[in-house]
């Protein structure tokens, strides 16, 4: 895969997989799809297809073609649906004309938002709500990232093949989000539920911590000293995941 | 009953170092690779014999050695006065150090694959210079090295995707698991007279795995595989030197490399490493340009030869090994009294330790932390070093605070 192909991969399953708990976490979406039920796909010429699926207040984004789109949105190639992502271009409309109203004004409301809660600045990062959110956010985009990079990445697969198999868990305290990679054999998944027995757990003290290590904006070495970050289990995996995030802003900046 | 250690002096320090130096305390000696860092030191206050004090002016029973180069106690007299009457006289100036003559006609005679010997400051100067001397001399440019071995920092060194690196740094390292002279001699089949030579440690240390030992007949397969293509054998002897054999581990073992490297254990902590060679190959070794500031200095050079010395006097290795046994049998002892299998790898004077009971290792990682913040130092995922300063009364004093730190497990889950 080439690095457009991987940076659309990642615009789709990592980036976009956000709308999923954008909807329940943010009031004005959640009142914008709460009617919803159809799916949108993504399909790209040469390169990966996702579908956003809204159903009962609920999303759903999904890696692969849909069974039944109502909407079907075509780029020419990965790399116009990653100027598409970054608003400098417009996906082709190829199914579901009757949607135009919604896909000019109503689903640009919700990408903002999402935008919004993943461009944090200083001043949204005072309020605790929005800490919560983009902290949440950045975290579920990591761990999907890293899924998908020691898949296709070059530099992801090689980390990933000293990954021995198990579950590391990320947990923001005391009460923060938390998710879970699981590697097995040449799986690479990011598990639902919580595990109870990790291999490996990357603990962080708080929401504030959480977020300034996951936006680049702190030193984990120091951190860890400290204590406000804590790892424990098989170090190795925490290792080879921490260099294939730092592979993330290679394709998203 | 010990009271467990507080650190905040340490840590305010600390906060002071985030704000000047990257990671605070960077490279190895970070407290980040400790589990959980926050259980542990960070700054030293003073040390002496097998003990260091940090700067909350808690004690610790040093199992650690400053990552090996401590072998005869920290603030060795008989070192140290070394160092000092040379430090009188001259260090570094415009003239090479007499000093270096005698260390150098010191290791030709105590390590008999040596012809000669060359001097530079950290382990990875040597073991790089060891690979050029390799390519000059055969003209080639691969080096195989094995899986999860570490000789250094150096780009080469380092697996790829670290950070700092790119693709033409390591576009002629192969990388073969450990104890496969099959692997070997597969990299050579497939890249004819075109590896320059071959690098490892006598026994294989990986960071966070157990250690592993030669198998019967590795050595030799590797040395006889060298000798049939013209592969110069190096032997990376940074960590292990002399804690297995003062005629380097390569004796321990039974093999002759063509290059060996010694640092850590050399001079007790002064700032030396060496490379030894075979005639063969001094001359290549010198038409390498390879030097540096500091190399020259004479304080470490005296340092080194009374360390040596006074190592070959007390039978070092043999001492080092018999009481690292004395000492980890009887902590797997009291381990399997508590439930616990604490798996001993590697030789006894510098072995890795492991709870086998949790394949987590999180309950290995909470008893390392509880022996260190009761005053024993344990690593939970390096290999430790003994030193002759672990003597009987030290390895008493480490088993009651062992005994300790088996009795505040409550399991080690998170």
């Amino acid at each position: 895969m080439n690095h457009e192909q991987i940076k659309a991969l990642l615009n789709m399953n990592a980036v976009m997989k956000n709308l999923e708990e954008l909807v329940l976490l943010d009031s004005q979406v959640a009142e914008q799809v709460k009617e919803l039920d159809f799916a949108i796909e993504f399909s790209t010429l040469f390169g990966p297809k996702c579908s956003v699926e809204f159903k009962a207040g609920q999303c759903r984004v999904r890696p692969g073609k849909h069974h039944r789109p109502r909407i079907r949105l075509l780029c020419f190639s990965p790399a116009h649906f990653n100027r598409v992502m970054e608003g400098k271009s417009n996906p082709v409309p190829v199914k579901g004309i009757k949607f135009l109203k919604f896909l000019s004004t109503e689903f640009p409301k919700i990408t903002d938002r999402l935008e919004f809660y993943l461009k944090p600045d200083n001043a949204r990062l005072a309020d605790p709500d929005y800490l919560r959110i983009n902290t949440r956010f950045t975290l579920n985009t990591a761990v999907n990232a890293v899924k998908l990079l020691a898949l296709h990445d070059t530099l992801g697969k090689f980390n990933r093949a000293h990954i021995p198999n198990g579950t590391v868990e990320f947990r923001v305290l005391p009460e923060g989000p938390s998710a879970v990679l699981s590697f097995d054999g040449d799986t690479v998944e990011v598990l639902d539920q919580p595990c109870a027995r990790p291999s490996a757990v990357l603990l962080f003290k708080d929401e504030q911590t959480a977020n300034d290590l996951l936006n680049g904006n702190s030193d984990a070495f120091a951190a860890l000293a400290t204590g406000d970050v804590m790892m424990k289990g098989r170090i190795p995996m925490i290792e080879a995941i921490n260099l294939i995030l730092d592979r993330i802003p290679l394709y998203l900046s | 009953m010990t009271t467990t250690y507080d650190y905040s002096r340490s840590q305010q320090l600390f906060q002071r170092a985030v704000k000047v130096i990257p990671c605070g305390v960077p490279g190895h000696m970070s407290p980040g690779v400790n589990v959980p860092a926050a259980d542990y030191p960070i700054f030293t206050e003073k040390a002496k014999g097998a003990t260091f004090y940090d700067l909350d002016g808690n004690r610790f029973i040093d199992y650690m050695c400053a990552y090996g180069p401590m072998v005869l106690g920290y603030n060795n007299p008989l070192v140290d006065n070394a160092a000092t009457e040379q430090l009188k006289s001259a260090d570094l100036t415009m003239g090479a150090s007499p000093k270096m003559v005698e260390l150098a006609e010191l290791l030709v005679e105590m390590v008999p694959v040596a012809d000669w010997a060359f001097f530079a400051k950290n382990g990875g100067d040597v073991t790089n210079y060891a690979t050029m001397i390799a390519r000059t001399a055969t003209n080639r440019k691969k080096i195989v090295m094995i899986q999860g071995g570490y000789h250094g920092v150096a780009p080469w060194m380092q697996p790829p995707g670290h950070h700092g690196l790119i693709e033409e740094d390591y576009s002629h390292i192969i990388r073969v698991p450990w104890n496969d002279v099959d692997a070997f001699q597969q990299a050579v089949d497939q890249y004819p007279g075109e590896i320059a030579g071959f690098i490892a440690t006598p026994y294989h240390v990986a960071t966070f795995y157990d250690n592993e030992l030669p198998e019967a007949g590795y050595w030799p397969g590797i040395e006889m595989i060298c000798r049939k293509n013209g592969i110069v054998l190096i032997l990376d002897d940074i960590r292990h030197g002399f804690r297995l054999d003062m005629g380097g581990s390569c004796e321990y073992f039974g093999f002759k490399p063509d290059l060996i490297c010694f640092c850590k254990a050399l001079a007790n902590g002064f700032p030396i490493s060496a490379l030894v060679g075979r005639e063969s190959l001094k001359l290549d070794a010198a038409k390498i340009f390879y030097t540096g500031s500091y190399w020259n200095q004479a304080v470490p050079m005296a340092a080194a030869i009374a360390c040596l010395t006074e190592l070959k006097r007390l039978d070092a290795p043999a001492v080092m090994l018999e009481n690292g046994k004395k000492l980890f049998t009887a902590m797997q002892t009291m381990a399997a009294g508590y439930g616990y299998d604490l798996k001993v790898t590697g030789a006894w004077s510098m072995p890795n330790i492991r709870i086998a009971n949790d394949d987590t290792n999180m309950l290995h990682q909470q008893w390392c932390a509880e022996c260190t913040k009761r005053g024993v130092f344990l690593a939970s995922h390096h290999n430790l070093f003994m030193s002759l300063a672990h003597d009987e009364e030290v390895i008493s004093q480490t088993l009651e605070i062992v005994d300790e730190a088996f009795n505040a497990l409550d399991g080690g889950q998170a």
